[in-house]
């Protein structure tokens, strides 16, 4: 479980790029942050891994203040998939998802052994793509190594931020369907950050809505449809209800 | 001799330029291998502690605008010695801009998402060092150390001139010889080497270039780290040329202990023609009237070098003059009488530096005013004072130095009592042709110097005594006479052996016609019965 207490950030002193927030996040359920570019949805899960230090409030995990923890075990105990894609461009496909086995100081067979269950696990083929590198893939299959690459060390975390949110429509779309089979396979505490209400809802077991650095939400989708709590959530799920409504009347 | 053809000039000359080829490429090679070593760990310092950054930076670029030369001149003074040590160490201050420049640039450059991902596996920073920053920086680095590698072959030509070899040796010589031939002799393969370096190390950055090899074996990759880690070996290439017997010199000038070694005397030389050919002459008369051996260090900087040089016991003797020992060195005021002079030089120098003044040679390169020929027939000029009346007519043309110093224009006006109208600053190398070509009306020339009957000048009488004695003779370490007591027979016949005009002449045929400097002392040794 990983629970927010009261989770305040300021770069300046004066205005809260994350304002008071709390939430707490179930153990086996995938938890969407769903909120607009720049509400401050990446710097909440690098406070989880101490990327980024808050200012106010305490983060615990498993009930054990992070803050009290070496942030470098910590971060190897969490799976972490960047916002963009972040291989490293240098290393293989092999390289990039052994590093943390290798730096946990795995023995050889056992990394390889990992390595070649992951990239199964997400749909690629240990012969043809171990030994290629990020920029002989594709911007999917970039992305499933990335995936891959945080689940090495089987964490019992993993944050995702925005790990779909620069492929396309088509290609999204059968990743996320990937993922919800994954999740069936792992059964792991997921914080998964979006901008895409679509992608909140189809993947979320709750959905956490961010705006301006404040929760104005939290919840499964049925609640938040049925009973939106502010304003802004309301016209976030109108708008998109509407679009939905218009797309089934064109077909 | 300046009519041997090409080829066989090259030919005659190829131990020497391999030799210097050696030396050339083991002083570039030392001295960047060194600023890798030392610059790449500093980066990673300043990388991590940027408050460094600033200063680090501002260093390495101040070190860089220093003038080579001066850059050298200073290093001689820290470290009191010439030869390679200070010639390695101005390279390696040279090479470190380019390389902690890029260093940092490269470490600095890394895209953020790359950081952030290495950060948030759980990468230590020494581990987001090695195996991100290091890896993903290689070609950026690589290419400052090309940059440096470079800039330093042609840096490393300046080495000659404070005796550290190298193909500027063929540069300073020809330039103290006013040989355009041997100015290229080390200018071509200097500029050659410095294509090859560039080529050679561009080959390596694209063969390195992680990119380029992803897909090669493991063998591949584990043999071009070990290659990598070997290359510096490359630097005993120089070393293995040197050694090898197509270099063994007459001259023994390849020797690079420093140490005094056994019944080996060390002559050097300043670095303009005269001072070669006393140099050589001396070295021929020990050659011949001694069993020791003679180690020609020519060429060397300047006076200052020479003396040090001398000092410190890393040469024996060099020839000084008695003008230059008085003021420059001792730093005593000018005295008009030529033994008086020479009293004062020997005593003060075995007191102060146990060094001995032995017989000077005869003449006197004092400067003094020198003029057209025809222009001094048609006024009937012949002492400095005829000039006064014309005085506010002439154009001077005056090296910058005659110009400064107290026994130079300053004290010339106050002892003869007038100006000319206008004086140009001009380099010392073409005075004597802006005067004759009419560009200036009266220069500062040395009495002794080939262009003066080579171009038609004359040199007016001092009538007020002003210039001080320029008498040159040999200085020679006393130690060293007392260990080679011969060594004091085989100069005395050099001894009031030239006058003005035949030290005039034998500077003419080296600076006008090319003359070999060993075999024209050798012809005159022989014609004067002294060899
Ligand atoms: N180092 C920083 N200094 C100041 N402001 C920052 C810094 N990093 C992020 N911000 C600001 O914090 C806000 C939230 O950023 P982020 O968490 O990245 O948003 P997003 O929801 O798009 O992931 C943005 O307005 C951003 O400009
Ligand atoms: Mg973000």
């Amino acid at each position: 479980m990983i629970a927010l207490d009261q989770i305040s950030k300021s770069y300046d002193g004066v205005s809260r790029i994350i304002d008071n927030l709390s939430l707490e996040v179930l153990e086996g359920e995938i938890l969407m942050v769903l909120g607009s570019s720049g509400c401050g949805k990446s710097t909440v899960l690098k406070m989880i891994n101490r990327l980024i230090e808050p200012t106010e409030g305490r983060i615990f995990l498993d009930g054990k203040d992070i803050q009290h923890q070496d942030p470098i075990a910590l971060r190897r105990s969490i799976g972490y998939v960047t916002q963009g894609i972040g291989l490293f461009p240098h290393l293989s496909i092999r390289e990039n998802v052994s590093m943390v086995p290798r730096l946990l100081g795995w023995p050889e067979a056992r990394i390889n052994n990992r390595c070649r269950d992951l990239l199964e696990l997400v749909h690629l083929s240990p012969e043809i793509h171990a030994d290629r590198f990020p920029d002989e893939l594709s911007g999917g299959q970039q992305q499933r190594v990335a995936v891959a690459r945080a689940l090495a060390a089987d964490p019992a975390y993993l944050l995702m931020d925005e790990p779909f949110g620069a492929l396309d429509a088509i290609t999204r779309d059968s990743l996320q369907q990937e993922f919800l089979d994954l999740k069936q396979q792992l059964n792991k505490t997921i914080i998964f950050v979006t901008h895409d209400i679509v992608e909140a809802v189809t993947l979320g077991d709750r959905i956490a809505i961010l705006h301006e650095g404040r929760l104005e939400q939290i919840g499964t989708s049925a609640e938040i449809l049925e009973n939106p709590a502010t304003e802004f959530v309301q016209n976030l799920f109108a708008k998109s209800v509407k679009y939905w409504k218009d797309f089934k009347t064109i077909l | 001799m300046n009519n041997t053809p090409l080829p066989d000039y090259i030919i005659e000359r190829l131990p020497e330029i391999w030799q210097r080829i050696g030396e050339h490429i083991f002083l570039t090679g030392i001295s960047t291998l060194t600023a890798v070593l030392v610059g790449i760990p500093l980066s990673i310092l300043a990388f991590y502690r940027p408050g460094l950054r600033g200063p680090l930076l501002g260093t390495v670029s101040i070190l860089q605008t220093i003038p080579s030369l001066a850059m050298l001149v200073i290093l001689l003074a820290l470290f009191q010695k010439i030869g390679v040590i200070p010639a390695i160490v101005a390279l390696i201050l040279y090479a470190l801009l380019p390389i902690v420049r890029n260093t940092l640039a490269a470490l600095q450059g890394i895209a953020p998402e790359i950081i952030e991902a290495a950060q948030g596996i759980g990468m230590t920073e020494w581990q987001k060092m090695r195996l991100i920053r290091i890896p993903l920086g290689i070609p950026v680095i690589m290419a400052g150390i090309r940059t440096a590698s470079v800039a330093g072959v042609g840096i490393a030509t300046l080495a000659a001139f404070i005796g550290a070899g190298g193909l500027g040796e063929f540069i300073n010589r020809g330039l103290a010889l006013s040989n355009t031939r041997l100015i290229f002799l080390g200018a071509i393969p200097a500029a050659l080497l410095a294509l090859l370096v560039d080529f050679v190390l561009g080959y390596i950055e694209k063969v390195c270039d992680p990119k380029r090899n992803r897909h090669r074996s493991h063998r591949f990759h584990i043999g071009m780290k070990l290659s990598i880690a070997l290359a510096p070996l490359f630097l005993l290439i120089p070393v293995f040329i040197s050694f090898f017997p197509w270099s063994s010199q007459t001259t023994g000038s390849s020797e690079k202990n420093e140490t005094k070694s056994i019944n080996i005397v060390r002559i050097a030389s300043k670095n303009f023609t005269e001072q070669i050919i006393l140099a050589e002459m001396m070295a021929q008369m020990i050659e011949k009237k001694t069993q020791l051996s003679v180690e020609r260090k020519f060429n060397l900087g300047g006076t200052i070098i020479c003396h040090q040089a001398l000092k410190r016991g890393e040469i024996d003797l060099y020839a000084e003059y008695t003008g230059t020992g008085l003021m420059a060195i001792l730093k005593l005021p000018a005295i008009n009488n030529p033994d008086e002079v020479y009293q004062r030089v020997s005593e003060e120098y075995r007191n102060r530096f146990n060094l001995i003044w032995l017989q000077p040679f005869g003449f006197n390169n004092t400067y003094t005013i020198t003029v057209r020929k025809q222009d001094a027939l048609r006024n009937q000029w012949e002492f400095i004072s005829d000039l006064i009346p014309m005085s506010s007519k002439l154009v001077a043309g005056f090296s910058g130095e005659f110009q400064e110093r107290p026994d130079g224009y300053p004290g010339f006006q106050e002892v003869y009592g007038f100006k000319f109208s206008k004086v140009h600053d001009l380099d010392p190398g073409l005075i004597y042709q802006a005067l004759a070509k009419g560009s200036v009306d009266v220069i500062d020339g040395y009495l002794t110097d080939g262009r003066i009957p080579a171009y038609n000048l004359v040199s007016l009488k001092d009538d007020k005594k002003f210039f001080p004695p320029y008498h040159a003779a040999p200085v020679v370490r006393e130690e060293t006479l007392n260990a080679y007591p011969d060594l004091r027979m085989a100069l005395a016949p050099l001894g009031s052996l030239i006058d003005n005009t035949t030290m005039r002449i034998l500077n003419y045929e080296v600076n006008e016609n090319k003359r070999d400097i060993p075999e024209l002392v050798k012809e005159f040794l022989k014609n004067k019965g002294t060899l």
